[in-house]
């Protein structure tokens, strides 16, 4: 047993009892989701468990905003969600069937993935670039971008994520994902998405992000610069991916080398990118 | 602290340590059918279905099963069921997809759960359905065929 001084395991009924416990305890509690990045480390420190699964926050609702996760939702509810299976041209779906083995993600809560902050993270990485919205709970309900809780690295405690939201996108919009990894079971040796806006022939909105390089995904505004005002087309894609491969700061570790990751970004983008030209065509033939 | 939980059919109040994992519990409990593998999720050798859905038993609290249903691979056939084999063990055993059988367990347990949720699955599906399970004997062919085969039996029924 890895939690050798965990004395209590609580389930709070009310957010605000849960949230006065975090605060209370300090860093001797967690709070859990699925709870298992807990259960792999050795975590002495902790003394209690505060496990937020009576507090109806497992669901995936379509909104007008957007479709809206739940923080205690499972990766497999949310694959399963016939609002999220058309979503974008179901890329959020096909990036979770590549996150780990069902046993992992019948577990794994959308919440808990988003507070580890893995910098291998699948989830991250597209859910960065599709603009994601957390709802964080500190005494009040107060909706961030995913990417400036990241960026300002604002510490979950003592404040509980609730809910993400996946905003809704106008007509002309395509998502892609790409992970790389030695098999499909193993975390990302590098992974990145791009989403792109096209009105009246031309993109107008273009985010592209890169993860797991290893840091944690960031976004690369240059790589979606060179998109911006010009058409979806070879040129334009191959330079955004040289741009991209340029810019995104990699790092050796004991999966891959610097140099490997920075061709990988390139391929990657680049394969994203000709990906959501192919959907746009589609789409608008 | 006390718990609730009902495994493969049977209601039972365990006392048990805020820490233990499902896995330690069990195995603990007499479930010796729920191997202890790698420990860390990445082996699936301890897999049991959880209110019928597939998970790694060793990285699960088992204060966090407290009210749930915990099927293992001795609870397959169903309650009541001494001797019988569930179509995917059935399957199993006449294809001969066990080898040295440590990983079998936990490999049946993922098939149910992807059965039961897609009943005519793809060879890829199959695949893709077990891919939480190690195997470090055979190739995977025979457990693909077994499950492949299992799935067209309970389809028709025969077996159910």
């Amino acid at each position: 047993m890895t939690l050798n001084n965990l004395r209590e395991y609580v389930r709070p009924d009310r957010l605000d009892m849960a949230l006065s416990l975090v605060k209370k305890k300090g860093r001797s509690a967690r709070v859990i989701g699925g709870g298992i990045d807990l259960v792999r480390g050795s975590s002495p420190e902790i003394e209690m468990l505060i496990d937020l699964s009576h507090l109806s926050l497992s669901y995936v609702r379509q909104t007008d905003k957007g479709i809206a996760i739940g923080a205690t939702t499972t990766l497999t509810e949310i694959l399963e969600a016939p609002a999220v299976e058309n979503y974008l041209q179901g890329v959020v779906v096909e990036m979770l069937h590549q996150v780990g083995a069902p046993p992992l993600r019948n577990l794994a809560s959308m919440g808990g993935t988003l507070a580890s902050a893995h910098p291998w993270s699948d989830v991250i990485t597209l859910f960065l670039v599709l603009g994601a919205q957390v709802t964080l709970y500190d005494g009040v309900k107060e909706m961030v971008p995913l990417s400036d809780l990241y960026a300002s690295r604002v510490l979950l405690s003592p404040a509980i994520i609730t809910e993400v939201l996946l905003p809704a996108y106008a007509k002309g919009t395509a998502a892609a994902f790409m992970k790389f990894s030695r098999t499909k079971f193993d975390i990302a040796i590098l992974n990145c998405a791009c989403l792109v806006l096209i009105q009246n022939g031309n993109c107008k909105r273009a985010r592209v992000t890169a993860g797991g390089t290893p840091r944690l995904a960031a976004p690369l505004p240059e790589a979606a610069e060179v998109l911006l005002g010009r058409k979806l087309n070879q040129t334009s894609i191959g330079e955004a991916a040289e741009v991209a491969r340029e810019t995104t700061v990699v790092r050796d570790d004991l999966r891959a080398s610097g140099n490997y990751r920075r061709e990988l970004v390139y391929a990657g983008v680049k394969r994203c990118l000709t990906c959501v030209s192919t959907q746009l065509s589609g789409a608008s033939q | 602290m006390n718990i609730c939980l009902t495994v493969n059919g049977k209601k039972q109040e365990i006392d048990l340590a805020p820490g233990d994992t499902l896995l330690h519990l069990l195995r603990r409990m007499g479930y010796k059918g729920v191997k202890k593998g790698c420990e860390s999720g990445d082996c699936g050798a301890c897999a049991v279905l959880l209110d019928g859905r597939v998970v790694n038993s060793c990285l699960v609290l088992a204060a966090k099963a407290d009210g749930h249903c915990v099927t293992t691979v001795e609870g397959l056939a169903g309650q009541d069921k001494v001797g019988e084999l569930h179509p995917v063990q059935q399957a199993f055993l006449e294809q001969g997809a066990v080898q040295c059988g440590y990983c079998s367990p936990g490999m049946m347990i993922a098939a149910v759960d992807l059965l039961a949720h897609n009943p005519n699955p793809t060879d890829q599906e199959i695949k893709e359905g077990i891919s939480g399970n190690l195997c470090r004997c055979t190739g995977y062919v025979k457990q693909v065929e077994a499950i492949r085969i299992a799935a067209e039996k309970m389809r028709k029924g025969t077996d159910v």
